[in-house]
């Protein structure tokens, strides 16, 4: 076998896995009403399916007081148990053990959704959500120790098969141990064995309640990776005291607080495995089974931490939310088959970061496992001839599910290669991985048996001669052409022009930001990489305006400030003006509405926003059979709208 | 002159051949035992092939003995075809899943009742596994054993013994008769029995022994009898591989990036332009500037 630690069984507790695979918890704003919903059974179902050994579900509340999002499961209600029961049956099926994550959030809540104050160790507001929260009385400890084994006890009765407490980035417990947010001085504060009380005791009191023989186990924040918080060092100590107590089974860990939350779902601009080191640190000194989870997106890597003795399990959890069956495939050998999450952050993070429910921009079936699952896909009951134009992630996408229903499918891109815009994207700095997006599927637009046409622009006569039942126009879109006064002066360039090389730019470069993400930012950086000295202007409250959910904010910020960009933000830009080599921006403060004159520069890059291609569209209209219109050509916005509309189109042709 | 001829025991064992690939068990946890593949342990043919030499030169009989089920008998026959003059096989059901020791208490009491002048075995077993139990049992029964043999001379009441020792050395040791000798492989070519010989052994008698007639309980040999419980077969749990872990001691900023960097130190990189000779020179003195090759021998 390919893999023979990752396949290798381990036993956490009582329960024996057949994989090292974990599906990592995550929350995914599934549930209805604060309880488990059919779309949670189908969501983590799939991913059994999909081959992972265990599946820990996404983080449920203990108690009322712990409100981080709006919908978060209540798992101190008996009600819980149903759900639950559904959920594990259906997992069970699948060969595949299931955990619950349990969790206070301690200040890391939100008490504006409860109505009720925050509880933390110490009245210290959370970086991020800022609510000065209630220093906890020993009552109100000993009231969380009790609620933590009531709701072990549903998890227990709801049939699964161990549980996990979340000690670690957002939780109280973690709160409790660490100097930076305990700061009582009473027998919960202090000492490390007096930070360490009031998380024993819930410990304790979830294995009083589940009994011996159920598997329980904590996820440990290995690193606060914050001045005045736990380090690696002490978190080992921490971890060798909790394993002493022979009360847990194995040791789940995690990173970082939320000063730093973009290194808890590192984007692409973290490394592949950054937690390793930490996981192995861990691993010297606990013998308990230890997790390693953070960017682990493909089986080798996995297979070579386990080989390492880097940890036991492996955690993937934005790995199988974009492919649920990577252990399958990875099982099978069928490695060009796995679809490699990228790192984006865009549709899984960055939707649920803002109370949507859970995505993924390259599986549309996230959380529509019913209705979209594997399996789901029907054969065609006619068999048409499918003509896609426009090779991006929409063409693809349509393509690709047009032909895996039996159709006839063409398709046609006026480039040399498949990727539209991904192409230029991915050259963007640090933004290569990007590029894996259109890699994942063009062996599957192969496999599906769409016959591609590279470098054909077919004229809309071509097309009506053709004669196909179906078009599919996904000719995607430009940057604008002419977004600003004197737009079209001399050295003025725009986003594409700049990352594919074309223009000689001077020494200083402006780039006018109007678009607040990788687009412009990765450009800036990719210039000041090439040893320009770029100044960003942008309409937006900073630099970066849309970066926040994806978590990319901070470090694009942090790169781009050490490579020596100088960010001006608030302003309008009205004209751009001057010679190459004299060139000056024009505009004025929105807030202050006082004009100002930006210069002299060599050369300006616009990221000014996009405008539809969509000539064929108009031309093909009223004229075929069956038209459809998808992707950037509709409205410019980004590759999670290009599949999703490639994916659905293609599916329902 | 009559003198009286030595009763060789020779033991045969089975091992896996360890050529063509294992299938393992469907989780992955052990061997599958079902089309294995398995020899008789080289080694103790060897052993035989020394003992037929004796029996060539009529000082010695040689009776072969293996424990095991019925496919043990190929091996026994080969023996009687190469010359052996008795062959036994000792089988109950309830001798499986035995250890060292209770092993050892068996063939304790094989020794016993064929009160053999010399028992002759393999030192190895071919796949990788060694089988104490023959020596632990020669201890038991207060006979002398020598592992490692390469060749032996027997001397009245003595055997001379030529064994391997560390690193190619070799030693002379003499034991007094009756002992235990395990012989290496490699070191003698066991002889290719003569067709003739070979189908007269397929209608041989070997003889059987159960239980009964070891007179052993059935609590001390097999699984029963085995000191050492088996464990769960799991994978192995390898040691961490240390890697760059942020130096604790480094402010937390600094820890982040380390972990950024992946514990890559970016530098400056600089451009040589040179002669293709000097080129080579240049780099042969970056290379041991960085340490990456010894200092030059001049
Ligand atoms: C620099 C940059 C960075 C970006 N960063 C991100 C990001 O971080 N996240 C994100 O989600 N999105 C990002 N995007 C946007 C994203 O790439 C697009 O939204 C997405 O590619 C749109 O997909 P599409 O298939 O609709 O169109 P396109 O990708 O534009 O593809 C259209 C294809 O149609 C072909 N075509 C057009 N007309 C014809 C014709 N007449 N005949 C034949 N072929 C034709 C084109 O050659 C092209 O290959 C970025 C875009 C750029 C330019
Ligand atoms: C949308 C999302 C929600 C998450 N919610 C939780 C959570 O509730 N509890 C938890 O312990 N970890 C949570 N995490 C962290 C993940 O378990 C995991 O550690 C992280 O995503 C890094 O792993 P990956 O690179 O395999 O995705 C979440 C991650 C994501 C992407
Ligand atoms: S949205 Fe992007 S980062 Fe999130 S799971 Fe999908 S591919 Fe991975």
């Amino acid at each position: 076998m390919m893999f023979e630690y990752l396949f290798s069984p381990i036993k956490l507790g009582q329960v024996e896995l057949k994989n090292r695979i974990s599906f990592q918890p995550h929350l995914t704003n599934f549930a209805e009403h604060c309880m488990p919903s059919e779309r949670h059974m189908y969501y983590w179902g799939e991913r059994a399916k999909g081959g992972a050994g265990l599946i820990i579900t996404e983080e449920m509340s203990v108690h009322p007081t712990d409100t981080a999002y709006e919908k978060l499961v209540e798992a101190f209600h008996p009600e819980v148990i149903p759900g639950f029961r559904k959920i594990t049956d259906y997992v069970h099926q699948y060969d595949a053990k299931i955990f619950c994550q349990l969790n206070h959030n301690g200040q890391q809540c939100d008490g504006s959704i409860s109505r009720l104050p925050v509880w933390a160790p110490s009245p210290m507001p959370d970086v991020l959500f800022r609510e000065t929260p209630k220093e906890m009385e020993p009552e109100d400890i000993e009231e969380v120790c009790r609620y933590f084994a009531k709701s072990a006890v549903h998890v227990r009765e709801g049939g699964f098969d161990g549980v996990e407490l979340q000690f670690g980035h957002s939780s109280l417990a973690r709160q409790f141990l660490s100097p930076l947010t305990n700061f009582r001085s009473d027998e919960f504060g202090g000492s490390l064995e007096n930070r360490m009380r009031a998380p024993l005791m819930f410990i304790e009191a979830v294995r009083k309640a589940v009994g011996k023989d159920f598997t329980l186990g904590i996820r440990l924040c290995a690193d606060e990776m914050i001045p005045g918080g736990l380090d690696l060092g002490q978190i080992q100590e921490i971890g060798a005291r909790f394993e002493a107590s022979g009360l847990i089974d194995f040791m789940d860990l995690s990173i970082a607080t939320f000063y730093n939350l973009y290194l808890v779902e590192g984007s692409m601009h973290t490394p592949l495995g950054y937690t390793i080191p930490l996981a192995a640190g861990m691993r010297e000194k606990i013998k308990l089974p230890v997790f390693c989870t953070g960017r682990i997106n493909d089986p080798v890597m996995a297979e070579k931490v386990l080989a390492n003795g880097q940890s036991d399990m492996v955690g993937m959890c934005r790995a199988l939310i974009c492919d649920p069956f990577l252990p399958k495939k990875a099982f099978e050998g069928r490695l060009e088959d796995i679809r490699y999450c990228v790192g984006d952050n865009q549709g899984c993070i960055g939707r649920m970061g803002i109370n949507r429910t859970l995505g993924c921009i390259q599986n549309p079936a996230v959380g529509l496992e019913k209705e979209w699952g594997e399996g789901t896909l029907k054969p065609a009951p006619v068999k048409k001839k499918v003509m896609v134009v426009g090779g991006g992630p929409a063409g693809l996408w349509a393509a690709k599910m047009a032909g895996r229903r039996g159709h006839q499918v063409d398709l046609h891109d006026r480039n040399e290669n498949l990727g539209g815009q991904v192409l230029t994207a991915m050259k963007g700095a640090g933004r290569d991985e990007f590029g894996v997006i259109i890699r994942n599927e063009k062996d599957q637009v192969d496999k599906a048996g769409v016959r591609v046409h590279l470098q054909s622009r077919l004229t809309p006569e071509e097309i009506l001669k053709a004669n196909p039942d179906v078009v599919v126009v996904a000719t995607g879109s430009q940057p604008k052409s002419h977004p600003v006064g004197g737009a079209d002066g001399p050295a003025v360039f725009n986003v594409w022009q700049v990352l594919d090389g074309k223009p000689e730019l001077g020494d200083k470069v402006c780039l006018i930001d109007y678009d607040g993400h990788h687009r412009a930012s990765a450009t800036a950086e990719r210039l000041a990489d090439l040893g320009k000295t770029v100044h960003i202007i942008t309409s937006s409250l900073f630099v970066g305006a849309e970066l926040g959910p994806t978590q990319d904010l901070y470090l694009t910020r942090q790169r781009l400030l050490q490579k020596g960009v100088t960010f001006t933000p608030d302003i309008a830009v009205m004209e751009v003006g001057g010679e190459a080599g004299q060139k000056e921006i024009k505009g004025f403060n929105v807030y202050s509405n006082q004009w100002q004159t930006w210069g002299p520069f060599d050369s300006i890059v616009l990221a000014m926003g996009q405008q539809v291609d969509a000539d064929l569209y108009f031309a093909l209209k009223g004229k075929v059979k069956e038209l459809y219109r998808i992707g950037d050509c509709v409205a410019p916005r980004k590759v999670d709208m290009a599949i999703w509309e490639g994916h659905k189109t293609g599916r329902s042709i | 002159m009559a003198e009286k001829k030595l009763d060789i025991l020779v033991i045969l064992r089975e091992c896996s051949d360890p050529r063509p690939p294992v299938r393992l068990m469907a989780k992955g946890a052990g061997i599958r035992d079902r089309g294995l593949r398995c020899l008789t342990n080289p080694a103790d043919l060897e052993a035989l092939e020394h003992a037929l030499e004796l029996r060539d030169a009529g000082v010695a009989r040689v009776t072969a003995v293996a424990v095991g089920p019925k496919s043990l008998e190929d091996s026994l026959r080969l023996a009687l075809a190469m010359g052996a003059e008795r062959a036994i096989r000792v089988w109950n059901g309830v001798l499986a899943g035995g250890d060292a020791v209770a092993g050892a208490h068996l063939w304790q009491r094989v020794y016993a009742i064929l009160r053999p002048d010399l028992v002759l075995t393999g030192n190895r077993l071919l796949d990788g596994g060694s089988d104490p139990a023959p020596a632990l049992a020669a201890a038991r029964q207060d006979l002398g054993c020598v592992s490692a043999a390469l060749s032996l001379l027997v001397k009245d009441q003595e055997v001379e013994i030529l064994r391997k020792g560390d690193r190619g050395s070799r030693q002379k040791i003499v034991a007094q008769l009756p002992c235990a000798i395990l012989c290496e492989a490699g070191f003698k070519e066991p002889r290719y029995p003569a067709l003739e010989a070979v189908v007269t052994a397929t209608t041989q008698a070997l003889e059987t022994w159960g239980l009964e007639d070891l007179s052993l309980p059935e609590w001390e040999v097999g699984a029963l009898g085995a000191a050492l419980d088996q464990g769960e077969f799991a994978t192995p749990r390898p040691d961490p591989l240390r890697s760059t872990t942020p130096d604790p001691s480094l402010p937390a900023f600094e820890r982040i990036l380390a972990l950024l960097s992946g514990g890559i130190q970016p530098r400056e990189g600089k451009m040589h332009f040179l002669p293709p000779d000097e080129v080579v020179e240049s780099l042969m003195e970056i290379f041991q500037s960085e340490g990456l090759l010894p200092e030059a021998k001049t």
